[in-house]
């Protein structure tokens, strides 16, 4: 069975934290408001759990831009909003006042070019801590269930890999790091915006994680 | 001999490993004492601290709010916010009180800098 030290999940977390800072900031001068993050949540969970977990923290409607990385490091990063509340950014970065249908139009474009510079500056800080080379595919806007968004037949990279864990009998895991952000606006305490982001690992990729976390540590 | 030390405060160990071997390695003229939160800083027994790193997100207060207290039980603290999330609000709220930045992930160089003004 799979599992980390306390040191490795330790790193693992502070890892997940700088990224998570890193896109705050970039999410802060986005919407110019000030992102308050909470502390890095990590589990090592099947698949299934995983859903579980996203069921848990919030209603089953989701909004959420889903950003696959194939490479030496493999999974997927989501930047999940519940219910309306895609559209309260989209409100927020374009216009207060613009009419609902026109959000609605831009919901999709706007919420993945905001994907984009989130989760990219958020797994940029795994490429800063370890001798790790990954590519980003194009982000994905979804709406949907969290089961939908962590479908595993639709999330091309783990289905490759999946078939690796299957080989030695092992059900399918997935680190889990989950982090809640929500904006906080001194002057408009009621204008706030929330979410969270959600990363998983493939299997293989656990693994290799935890290679490099183990050299990193060695050094220290 | 001129006492100097370093007060570094954070949850993740490995965060608080780096910044030992830092200190170990190229400042070791530097005594280092350490804690994982606000609350166990501030329990720590008094001593002439001349510098703190505090990270931001931390359980229990986060590093502004200890900054504010630390200032105030040791007049003349250098502090800085060791941290990857820095942001404009927070940035003009910790300049104003005359904490410094680090923006994390931390380097020797980064910290070189900040010893300047106690060479």
């Amino acid at each position: 069975m799979f599992c980390l030290s306390e040191m490795e999940e330790d790193a693992l977390k502070e890892f997940f934290n700088m990224g998570l800072g890193m896109a705050a900031a970039s999410l802060s001068q986005m919407v110019n408001n000030e992102v308050l993050l909470s502390l890095p949540q990590l589990k090592v969970v099947p698949y299934e759990e995983a859903t579980r977990m996203l069921v848990a923290n919030e209603e089953e409607k989701l909004v959420a831009i889903r950003q696959n990385f194939t490479g030496e490091l493999t999974g997927t990063a989501l930047l999940i909003f519940p219910g309306a509340e895609g559209l309260e950014l989209v409100r927020t970065l374009l216009n207060e006042h613009m009419p609902l249908e026109v959000l609605m139009e831009l919901e999709q474009e706007t919420l993945q070019d905001v994907g984009n510079v989130v989760l990219n500056a958020f797994l940029e800080s795994f490429t800063q801590m370890m001798s790790l080379q990954f590519e980003f595919e194009a982000a994905e806007f979804l709406k949907g269930s969290s089961s939908f968004l962590l479908d595993i037949s639709s999330h091309l990279a783990a289905q490759r890999l999946s078939l690796l864990a299957e080989a030695d009998g092992e059900e399918e895991r997935a680190f889990v790091l989950m982090m809640d952000f929500k904006t906080h606006d001194e002057e408009e305490a009621q204008h706030t915006l929330s979410g969270f982001v959600v990363l998983l690992f493939s299997q293989y990729s656990m693994e290799v994680l935890k290679r490099e976390l183990k050299v990193i540590l060695a050094t220290l | 001999m001129d006492n100097k030390t370093v007060l570094v405060v954070d949850d993740s160990s490995l965060a608080r490993m780096m910044i030992r071997k830092i200190f170990a390695t190229s400042f070791k003229e530097w005594q280092l004492v350490e804690a994982k939160d606000g609350d166990e800083a501030l329990g720590l027994p008094e001593g002439r601290l001349r510098l703190a790193l505090l990270d931001f997100n931390m359980p229990g207060m986060n590093g502004i709010e200890l900054a504010e207290k630390l200032m105030a039980k040791y007049p003349g603290l250098a502090v800085y916010l060791v941290t990857a999330n820095i942001q404009e609000r927070m940035h003009q709220r910790a300049e104003s009180m005359g904490i410094g930045f680090i923006k994390k992930p931390i380097a020797e160089s980064k910290i070189a800098d900040i010893l300047k003004p106690f060479a």
